[in-house]
């Protein structure tokens, strides 16, 4: 398991069968469970971390990946490898459905319901301290220090918090102008200090 | 909004940090932007690795609920054609009657930026949205009156997996209420938003049908229910 996350990323070159890429992407969309169980495996760490984070709450959060997963099954056939790799394809849907669930107003009568549950639940860091991929983590982290703080928080904001630009902006009291540049350059620092493309 | 504006979407792009409206006017824009498209990639393939870096271990009971439900789960085909990138202009592609209502609705519009100076953009990027909506070959105008007055449209492309509502005279919910928007797919309701209608005038742009055959508008109390707790007061058919 201690390398899933470097299994990950080697996505865009030629990718072993037993790792998520192209070929284990084509098995899923040709309907083949057993290769969509391994797609499973390697990719709901990431994804139920992710979206726990912004979801916050248990129970919706796992609905999300639940959504999410079944999600890649149905649409494993529309993706294409010229638009990025496949932990891409699969993270970014996941970003898009665990921000589309709490920026509903559905989630927001929900949250409000379930806020004596949420404060017993265990706090985010705990659960993080137990996720088994440090070397990604380590790296991530190192990137993250290279960024100014306000790039550092607006992305944080944006990305693990599921918040809008907008609200970034109100939450900063920082001109719009300024957070959508901020989230720009700092990805841009991002991808250059983690080697990306 | 201008290209200079748009173009510095890429990064609050790339970490959804946009409203639905502005995402979708961006992808448009991406469309016709080789050097955009590029940088998104690399930048969504950066935020994946904030991704990665949140791994946390999921509840082992998950899985077979998973499995249980893609066995049951019908896959997408495959995209066995390219989608024009261009569009064609919109003078071609409307009907007599899509563009009566687009120009109706645009002029409703006209009449909340008035009123609402800030909302602008918005405003323009909702009317570009809906122009490309009703120009897809596959544009659909669904009519629904309220039966308390005015009317809702919805113009719906299922190829471009997207819809948008647009009232004219419609009136305002009772008070402590709020119109809720669903779409209806296999007899489940999901709730879409809401229709906040400001001197008869609201909007509402939906992406994700998620194969969805109908949509239909409830009366809820304020903040919106997670299920419809009444009987839809407007609805319609979503497919061709």
């Amino acid at each position: 398991m201690g390398d899933w996350a470097r299994r990950l990323r080697s996505t865009r070159a030629e990718t072993p069968v037993n790792e998520l890429g192209p070929d284990l992407i084509a098995r899923v969309a040709r309907g083949d469970e057993a290769a969509f169980s391994q797609l499973y495996d390697l990719l709901v760490g990431p994804i139920f971390g992710l979206v726990r984070r912004i979801v916050r709450d248990p129970a919706q959060s796992e609905e999300v990946v639940q959504e999410v997963m079944v999600e890649l099954w149905r649409s494993a056939a529309k993706y294409s490898p010229e638009r990025g790799s496949a932990t891409t394809w699969a993270m970014t849907l996941a970003h898009r459905r665990a921000v589309d669930r709490v920026r509903s107003a559905q989630a927001a009568a929900d949250r409000d319901d379930m806020v004596g549950r949420r404060e017993t639940s265990r706090p985010f860091d705990e659960v993080s301290e137990q996720v088994t991929t440090r070397l990604e983590q380590e790296q991530v982290r190192r990137c993250l220090g290279t960024l100014t703080d306000l790039q550092r928080e607006s992305v944080v904001l944006a990305y693990y918090g599921g918040r809008t630009y907008r609200e970034v902006g109100e939450l900063l009291s920082t001109p719009l102008g300024t957070i959508k540049t901020r989230l720009r350059d700092g990805l841009i620092r991002l991808r250059d200090c983690l080697g990306v493309a | 909004m201008t290209t200079a504006d748009i173009h510095a979407l890429t990064g609050a792009y790339a970490l959804d940090a946009v409203s639905g409206v502005e995402r979708m006017e961006f992808e448009r824009h991406l469309a016709e932007c080789d050097s955009c498209a590029q940088e998104v990639m690399e930048l969504q393939e950066t935020a994946s690795r904030l991704a990665l870096a949140a791994s946390a271990p999921p509840p082992p009971a998950l899985k077979a609920r998973v499995m249980d439900e893609i066995r049951a789960t019908r896959q997408a085909p495959p995209v066995t054609e390219p989608v024009p990138l261009r569009r064609r202009s919109l003078a071609t592609r409307l009907s007599t009657v899509a563009a009566a209502v687009f120009f109706v609705a645009a002029a409703g519009l006209g009449v909340v930026v008035f009123q609402q100076n800030q909302q602008i953009d918005d405003t323009q990027a909702q009317i570009a949205q809906m122009e490309q909506i009703l120009s897809a070959d596959d544009a659909k105008l669904v009519p629904m009156a309220n039966p308390d007055g005015g009317s809702v449209n919805v113009a719906v492309s299922s190829s471009q997996d997207r819809m948008m509502l647009f009232s004219e005279d419609l009136a305002s919910a009772p008070a402590g209420k709020t119109y809720q928007v669903w779409t209806i797919a296999d007899g489940n309701p999901r709730s879409m938003g809401f229709l906040e209608p400001n001197n008869g005038n609201a909007v509402l742009a939906v992406s994700g049908l998620s194969d969805a055959g109908a949509v239909a508008v409830t009366i809820e109390p304020d903040g919106g229910s997670p299920q419809p707790t009444s009987d839809p007061i407007m609805s319609g058919s979503l497919t061709s």
